[in-house]
């Protein structure tokens, strides 16, 4: 196997091992970047000097007994360009900080450095995250690895496609209605979004924050509980980081899953769904039987009016927290203005782009006076009943399996025209971040024509150990293999 | 209720935007659309359940306030690296005082 092919916990063996030192893998790493990323568009920027002089440093301290290997030592790591660092630009896919340096590390960024990960670039993603297929970026589409004219997803559509094309083993991103899920599904990897509070939102660019949550994409169930491990824990700079003990993720991923009662919510396989994704996951179902499993159908009455009330309140939170940018402490300010309303003016409707400014005037419009409680009020009432749905069903179940997609990736520009239409691909996502569940995404299948399929895995608020456990025992037995490899390698 | 450019352009003044004209009737359509969406949730009974705000109960999910004592915090310097405009140690706008 070439080592950019390698999963983080080869190339920690291979490291431990000394048959690798950490500047064989950051050069490997950068080659691979430089012969398949003018194709695919997963990063935004790439700081190859840095890569190097932070390998040569491990090396050497590994060469003088210094090192201490953690999970992540001399493994090369990709962030989602919402996730502020202090030696690289953080643009949030955004015109509006194009040039932002952030003055700090993002907490994720501090626990990667401490743990001697390789932070080598920043990928792209919708602008703010406000996306679900990555057109949204100001800057360019990042294209899905196995079909370079669909969409990488979104909004982490960057971070997954740079996995997927085996550019880097694993990369953070940001999921605030499904944009760690979605793009893995689309660009068959595996995305884990934690639980609302177990992963430090400070250090990233503020979105829907009762939404907002960091997490991993990787190639393996493993590999992401690897990153979870290091970046999971409360954060004095995060007061609704949780108090919450972290679990051990990957020491109980091995044992097994037998008796273990799981749920399919007989809501998300109505008529609607794309037949190939239904056969895939219906597939992966089969197989949790197979583990000794118990299915049984359940039942979410509200989950109907989940991409409704989302569309209201991660809107109303966006344009409160995207406020912030008025040309006045950071990021771009307009060229002319002969007062300070015009500044302000010129500056956002320059700055932002389309679908932005479309969430910041519906977010403004469901929290005006005389609509607050017929849209905002209402939706977050909802959200009440979309949280029991779940309470009950964890009472009877241990896990919820089903789609994470109803799609298969769709082409660039196919839903370019309809904002409604893109926002309904995010309904089986959406509900885990509006009841602040934890929940995966990993391969089940690819179809004939190479298109990977994703199977989502909800599990109850703190319970990441299980859920990565019985991802991994799923991902055991199915051992997804794709037709070929992704379109991008074959056709060098 | 109908969404009319009229409309679009007065949420566009309360968000500190500014839409261009051709762009109002497109915007207002896209509006339209959404809000026909949301009226599905006018019939859900919610008379009886309090709003979620925040997903986590319980006191290690709380969010107090700290104590109030000084820490170290960003200099003025990285708190103005990133101004479009600054001076004397301040950030610098157009005059609001006539």
């Amino acid at each position: 196997m070439k080592i950019h092919e390698l999963s983080i916990k080869e190339l920690r063996g291979a490291i431990k091992r000394r048959e690798l030192s950490i500047s064989e893998i950051a050069t490997a790493i950068l080659d691979r970047i430089d012969e398949v990323d003018n194709q695919i568009r997963a990063f935004l920027k790439v700081d190859a000097d840095s890569l190097i002089r932070q390998a040569r440093e491990l090396d050497r301290r590994r060469d003088t007994g210094e090192l201490k290997l953690g999970f992540l030592t001399g493994i090369p790591i990709a962030v989602k360009d919402n996730i502020v660092t202090r030696d690289m630009e953080t643009t949030a896919g955004s015109r509006m900080l194009e040039h932002y340096m952030s003055p700090y590390d993002a907490t994720v960024i501090r626990k990667l450095k401490q743990d001697g990960a390789l932070l080598l670039g920043k990928t792209n993603c919708d602008e703010f995250a406000m996306g679900s297929s990555n057109e949204n970026s100001a800057f360019f589409p990042t294209r899905n690895p196995w079909d370079l004219t669909r969409v990488s997803g979104g909004s982490s559509g960057g971070s997954a496609a740079s996995v997927a094309s085996f550019q880097v083993p694993a990369a953070l991103g940001s999921d605030t209605g499904g944009s760690i899920r979605q793009p893995a599904a689309f660009c068959g990897v595996v995305g884990l979004k934690p639980t609302y509070g177990r992963v430090s939102r400070y250090g990233l660019i503020a979105f829907a924050s009762s939404l907002d949550q960091i997490g991993p994409l990787a190639r393996t169930v493993r590999d992401s509980a690897s990153l979870l491990q290091v970046i999971a824990g409360h954060d004095s700079h995060d007061s609704t980081s949780a108090r919450h003990p972290v679990d051990n993720y990957v020491s109980q991923l091995n044992r097994d899953i037998n008796g273990l009662r799981v749920g399919v919510p007989a809501e998300w396989f109505s008529s609607s769904l794309d037949p190939d994704v239904q056969h895939y996951v219906n597939g992966a179902i089969r197989t949790f039987e197979q583990l000794g499993c118990k299915i049984e159908e359940v039942h979410l009455p509200h989950s109907k009016y989940a991409v409704a009330i989302y569309y209201i309140i991660a809107p109303a939170e966006a344009s409160s927290n995207l406020a912030r940018y008025d040309g006045v402490k950071f990021g771009y300010r307009t060229g002319e203005y002969p007062d300070l309303e015009s500044m302000y003016r010129h500056t956002r409707s320059e700055g932002f782009g389309e679908e932005v400014k479309r969430r910041i005037m519906i977010g403004t419009y469901v929290l005006s006076s005389g609509y607050y409680d017929a849209y905002y009020l209402k939706a977050s009432k909802i959200r009440t009943l979309i949280r029991k749905d779940y309470v009950n069903v964890f009472n009877s179940v241990d896990i919820i399996v089903g789609p994470t997609t109803p799609t298969l990736p769709f082409k660039i520009g196919e839903k370019n025209d309809d904002p409604l239409e893109m926002y309904l691909t995010d309904i089986f996502t959406v509900p885990a971040n509006l009841a602040g569940l934890p929940g995966i995404s990993l391969p089940c299948g690819f179809t004939q024509e190479g298109l990977p399929i994703g199977v989502q895995i909800l599990a109850p608020h703190f319970k990441e150990a299980l859920l990565l456990r019985v991802a991994y025992n799923l991902e055991q037995a199915l051992s997804v293999r794709p037709p070929q490899q992704p379109s991008s390698s074959s056709s060098i | 209720m109908p969404i009319t450019k009229e409309e679009v352009r007065r949420i566009a003044d309360l968000a500190k935007l500014s839409i261009q004209d051709d762009e109002l009737e497109r915007f207002a359509e896209q509006f339209q659309k959404i809000l026909d969406y949301f009226t599905q949730l006018e019939s859900v009974p919610t008379d009886e359940d309090d709003a979620t705000y925040h997903v986590l109960d319980g006191e290690n999910f709380a969010t107090p306030f700290r104590d109030d004592e000084v820490r170290p915090s960003l200099s003025s310097e990285d708190a103005l690296k990133n101004a479009p405009d600054q001076a004397e140690d301040h950030f610098r706008v157009p005059g609001v005082i006539e």
